[in-house]
């Protein structure tokens, strides 16, 4: 199966034809999702080197395992949960949880961080690759994709009380940049 | 305008050219030893698959020639013979009892009869050569035969033979000689067997 560069070839082809081993089609797959796994390994890593890493294992994994997706719920969602969950495999070494004293997460009000909403996406990255790699995973996690503490939890092999404790932290942390920098609240 | 969550979500930047190149080599190898593989295994499996081919055929040749051969050969080859047995061991019952009963009604055809046989001589013609009832021949006297079938209760009776042939059983029952089929003390005692089963 050809597609002419100015052609979109459809998903499901697409996966059949990474099932296939189709080269033009998993060049295709890659083309299409790069840039938004991308952005995603470059939120979670440390350093560019280590996202390109994150990076290339994470295709390779979404290559030989595409015939196990059935096709429940988006597959952008399918390779983006992969890309995730390699990601927080390369750091799990990496990634120091300290218990801090639990401190209820509506402490931190989440109105501080809205002075993130006046800033371009770049800018905001770079505030939030400041947090150690801990605090950003579950700042990530929670925060950006949506997951819950005990989704967290069971993925980090921490405890929900820790993946709160993280969070709020990491808010704080968050909170004291955006201070020194004197970004202003909406 | 999207909040920071959002543009976080969706932020997107271009990886560098050289992740896929790696990306590239790495499916590749794999593709080639999954070839090879997949190859090899369609190799094995055609050889398994005619090996165990080959093996049940010779198994079920063995089992059918085991199951088939005495079936066939053996048991039809005695079923066969047993129903000769038994048809000739019929047929020279009915051929004694067809020339005793011409005996008795035919005296005068006696000589006949005997002079059937092949080996004729002068010996032949004053005995009758019947089979017993185990197929065996034996040579009796015209006059023994009347007697033989004067015990049979299915031909009128005769009080004087009767007596003389119970007379003959008594002395046979005292008697310590074992009776054979190839003499006369013998055809008396099959005689009176017949007589006491027809009794029961």
């Amino acid at each position: 199966m050809t597609y002419p560069d100015n052609q979109i070839a459809p998903e499901n082809d697409l996966i059949k034809g990474c099932i296939d081993g189709d080269p033009q089609m998993q060049r295709l797959l890659y083309e299409r999702f790069a840039s938004k796994m991308y952005g995603v390994c470059v939120r979670y890593a440390e350093n560019t080197e280590d996202a390109n890493d994150v990076m290339q294992e994470g295709f390779i994994k979404v290559y030989r395992n595409i015939s196990k997706f059935r096709g429940e719920g988006s597959f952008e969602g399918w390779i983006r949960r992969i890309f995730i969950h390699t990601a927080i495999e390369h750091y799990r070494k990496k990634i120091k949880l300290f218990h801090v004293t639990e401190i209820s997460e509506n402490t931190i009000e989440d109105d501080r961080l809205n002075a993130l909403d006046s800033l371009a996406a770049k800018d905001i990255l770079k505030i939030v690759n400041e947090l150690s790699p801990g605090y950003k995973a579950v700042f990530n996690m929670h925060v950006i994709e949506g997951y819950s503490h005990k989704e967290i939890a069971e993925i980090l092999g921490i405890t929900e009380g820790t993946s709160k404790s993280q969070l709020a932290r990491a808010k704080a942390v968050l909170k004291k940049i955006i201070e020194v920098r004197s970004i202003k609240i909406n | 305008m999207q909040n920071f969550k959002e543009k976080l979500f969706n932020y997107e930047t271009p990886p560098p050219e050289e992740i896929w190149h790696h990306i590239a080599g790495e499916i590749n190898n794999e593709n080639v030893v999954k070839m090879r593989g997949h190859k090899k295994n369609k190799f094995v499996f055609y050889t398994v698959a005619a090996a165990a081919s080959v093996v049940i055929i010779f198994l079920g040749s063995v089992f059918l020639k085991k199951n088939s051969t005495p079936k066939y050969s053996y048991q039809n080859k005695l079923d066969q013979q047993n129903l000769l047995l038994a048809q000739e061991t019929k047929d020279s019952v009915q051929l004694n009892q067809l020339i005793l009963e011409s005996i008795i009604n035919n005296p005068k055809e006696k000589k006949e009869i005997v002079s059937q046989e092949p080996d004729d001589n002068i010996k032949s013609k004053t005995y009758l050569t019947v089979a017993d009832p185990e197929g065996q021949p034996v040579k009796i006297s015209p006059k023994v035969a009347t007697l033989i079938i004067s015990a049979d209760n299915g031909y009128p009776p005769k009080p004087i033979w009767c007596k003389e042939i119970r007379r003959w059983q008594n002395i046979m029952l005292n008697s310590t000689i074992s009776p054979t089929s190839a003499n006369f003390a013998d055809l008396v005692q099959l005689a009176a067997n017949k007589q006491i089963m027809n009794k029961d």
